[in-house]
């Protein structure tokens, strides 16, 4: 059966699915409203905007009046997910329709912010004091850097050079579902969804590690609310800039000393105090995984021979390419790589089958949304994203002959279905064979059959049924 | 062409250029009802409430003059929310001197009339800099809150710079805070498939701004917004800027007169007799009556 897991697929999930009282907390700090704000789909951020001066209720007529019929739906995500997110409160009186209600302080928040601009909670460094600060380049260059070596630590700890600072029960935690082991003598083997994460982008990896790394806080007792208010904050904070490290509470500056080592922001030691850097990865961490404005220069040719060239230097780069092909020969700025039925195969073990669902979002508690993306379209979505800016131009970008082939190198792992059965042989009569069949036919659970030899094969699933049914024909 | 690939934008991502009429004969005529000051603050909430809603979104201003026309703002530029609009009053206050300072004897409808043509052509200039920037570019509008009346005289201009914004899809809303519409900007907006408003009560203007024009483009294609009750297609003659029903057109150019005229003062064909004396002329360079 395929295993769904429910996911929160980015920063604003995991808030809408904080408990009423936490999420009422939240929306004290105008930061929090202000992300939550850019968060919502660009209905709802219409429909706050045009409520943001209107005290008392409205009805719900008043905000449908403007909907065009092709837009009901749109108009009802929007409106489900204000009241999710508790921005609007719904009530329905009897024999009324329903009105909504504007949460009070989100309101009021957000008219301050409009009216006077928001403010960060702590300045930034003065001018006065001079430090060299790194330019912007240097510190995307860092947090690259930073992150590409913890994903190297992460999935094989081996390969890294120098040992990071997290401590390894961090790691651990971190390596959780991304790496099994089954005994101790072998290396820990890459998972599917381990396998998947490697292919994500950036931001998706980065709010997976995240994340894990809040519900990690959860089980050690620190109060989740604190801990993504302050990330919110962060990602509020301007990049390149630096913010004195005193502002911080001690709890606060143990997280941004985590957030340092995956390169979420910079430290830096001035002559007297110390001073945090946030990096794009922090100021990114609001957005959600739509928008992925930060993509990188992509590296990857694919040739119509299944050669593949990757312009980069990169350890990191290697190794997922590694999960897929065979790295024919490296150059200091190339690794050649070939795709083949092997290192395909290889890939499909540690993926997964066709169709299973891989991904469900969490929404109004219900399991809403399935993503069916296979192995395959992993890697092609892969080798498309990190394209090389010569091949991103044409369209494919991939090879088409490429593309099908590895469609059909999949199909034919596929090729044999399992399913769970019973045989059935030594039917006492005809007729009660027949009774059998149809039976069997009738619950959609017969698999084969042959009349002359009077045996069947029939699916587990209706195995209870059909023994009940036999017993009767005995009788 | 861009590939669907680089295309990384979500669809709410939006480029607001704003074109504010700073023509003091206007404001002053309209003083008890909408001051300047009160005018200023509830744009500029407007404004940033837009840099709310997406922390890409873009907002340009342009004053529009009645000498001349300037950018004041550019949210790409500056980096605090505080300064933003020290910065931008500051820049406001020196462009009302500066085109006051300016002289008045060329200007090219007289002082009553505010530079909306120039305003439109920077801010078309602005877009296509953005277009050009590379494949990664917010959806750009341009919003005219105006007053003034319709200066006659820049009509060629402005249907200019109307069609080039056609031609590169960028809707024009226009909010006209005047007594009288504004012919020019009730067809830009119906050409462009931009709103066009002329709101009821002045006092509430930040909720006029913030429910019709601070929907992006993406989610007009859900919503019901103001439609105008009709569009003034009137045309200005080339002659003497004036505002006519029927006129003459020269089937060359497509120049409009209100009186007939020998040539063409505009491609400078040689026209024949007027229309009913001879129909069987070779001449083709004949005019024929406007259809209003």
């Amino acid at each position: 059966m395929p295993q769904v897991r429910i996911v929160a697929r980015n920063f604003m999930d995991m808030v809408a699915s904080l408990p009423a009282l936490k999420l009422d907390k939240l929306y004290e700090n105008s930061f929090i409203c202000e992300a939550i704000l850019r968060s919502l789909p660009s209905l709802a951020k219409k429909y706050v905007l045009q409520l943001l001066y209107i005290d008392g209720p409205v009805t719900a007529k008043w905000l449908e009046e403007w909907v065009l019929p092709d837009g009901v739906s749109k108009h009802k995500a929007a409106v489900d997910r204000l009241v999710q997110l508790r921005i609007l409160t719904e009530t329905v009186e009897r024999k009324k329709e329903a009105t909504y209600l504007f949460n009070s302080t989100f309101q009021r928040n957000l008219q301050k912010h409009i009216v006077h601009g928001g403010v960060l909670p702590r300045e930034s460094m003065p001018s006065n004091i001079t430090v060299r600060l790194p330019s912007l380049e240097e510190l995307d260059a860092y947090a690259v850097q930073q992150w590409e070596f913890f994903l190297l630590h992460l999935i094989n700890s081996a390969e890294a050079e120098k040992s990071t600072n997290i401590s390894s029960s961090m790691m651990k935690v971190f390596q959780r579902g991304l790496l099994s082991q089954r005994d101790d003598k072998e290396p820990p083997k890459l998972t599917e969804s381990g396998f998947q994460f490697l292919l994500m982008d950036t931001n998706a990896q980065l709010w997976y590690i995240v994340r894990e790394y809040i519900s990690n806080c959860e089980e050690v007792g620190v109060d989740t609310a604190d801990l993504i208010s302050f990330l919110l904050e962060l990602s509020f904070h301007v990049t390149g800039k630096a913010y004195n490290l005193n502002t911080l509470s001690d709890r606060q500056r143990s997280i941004t000393k985590d957030l340092a080592d995956l390169g979420l922001v910079k430290l830096q030691q001035g002559r007297k105090e110390s001073w945090f850097i946030p990096t794009k990865l922090a100021t990114n961490l609001s957005i959600s995984l739509a928008d992925s404005t930060s993509r990188k220069q992509g590296f990857v040719v694919v040739e119509t021979n299944f050669r593949m060239y990757a312009y980069s230097t990169s350890k990191l780069h290697c190794e997922i390419l590694r999960l897929f092909s065979r790295i024919e020969y490296q150059l200091p700025n190339l690794i050649v790589c070939a795709i083949n039925k092997e290192s395909l195969y290889k890939a499909f073990q540690n993926g997964i089958t066709a169709d299973q669902a891989s991904i469900a979002t969490l929404h109004n508690g219900k399991i809403h949304l399935f993503f069916f993306q296979t192995c395959k379209m992993q890697i092609i979505s892969f080798l498309q994203q990190n394209a090389h800016p010569r091949v991103a131009e044409r369209t494919p970008t991939v090879p088409e002959n490429v593309t099908d082939q590895m469609r059909l190198w999949e199909s034919d792992l596929n090729r044999v279905e399992m399913v769970p059965a019973h045989f059935y042989d030594e039917f006492p009569s005809k007729d009660v064979f027949e009774a059998a069949c149809d039976f069997a036919r009738e619950y959609g659970g017969l698999l084969w059959e042959n009349p002359k030899k009077m045996r069947i094969v029939v699916k587990a699933e209706i195995f209870t049924q059909m023994k009940e049914f036999l017993r009767k024909q005995k009788q | 062409m861009t590939p669907v690939s680089s295309k990384l934008y979500t669809d709410d991502v939006s480029l607001l250029m704003v074109l504010i009429d700073t023509n003091p004969f206007f404001w002053n005529s309209v003083k008890s009802t909408l001051a300047f000051s009160t005018f200023l603050s509830n744009v500029l909430a407007f404004l940033n409430s837009i840099l709310l809603l997406n922390q890409l979104n873009q907002v340009v201003v342009i004053a529009t003059g009645y000498n001349s026309c300037d950018y004041i703002f550019d949210s790409s530029d500056s980096q605090s929310q505080t300064q933003r609009v020290e910065q931008m009053l500051q820049k406001l206050e020196e462009f009302v001197d500066k085109d006051e300072s300016l002289g008045r004897e060329d200007s090219v409808d007289g002082p009553g009339f505010s530079l909306l043509s120039g305003s439109l052509s920077m801010a078309l200039c602005y877009i296509q800099r953005v277009f050009r920037s590379g494949p990664l570019h917010p959806q750009p509008r341009i919003l005219c809150l105006h007053g003034s009346p319709d200066g006659p005289g820049q009509y060629v201009a402005v249907m200019n710079s109307i069609f080039s914004a056609q031609r590169s899809m960028v809707p024009i809303d226009s909010c006209v805070l005047g007594a009288q519409h504004s012919a020019f900007l009730q067809q830009a907006s119906y050409i462009t498939g931009g709103v066009y408003l002329k709101p009821q009560l002045l006092d509430g203007l930040f909720q006029y701004l913030a429910t019709v024009f601070a929907t992006d483009l993406h989610s007009r294609a859900f919503l019901q917004l103001p439609k105008p009750a009709g569009v003034d297609f009137r045309a200005s003659c080339f002659c003497h800027k004036n505002t006519i029903d029927m006129g003459y057109i020269c089937s060359v150019c497509l120049s409009i007169f209100c009186k007939h005229q020998k040539k063409c003062s505009t491609c400078g064909s040689v026209f024949g007799q007027a229309q009913t004396q001879d129909s069987s002329t070779p001449d083709r360079k004949r005019k024929t009556p406007l259809d209003a």
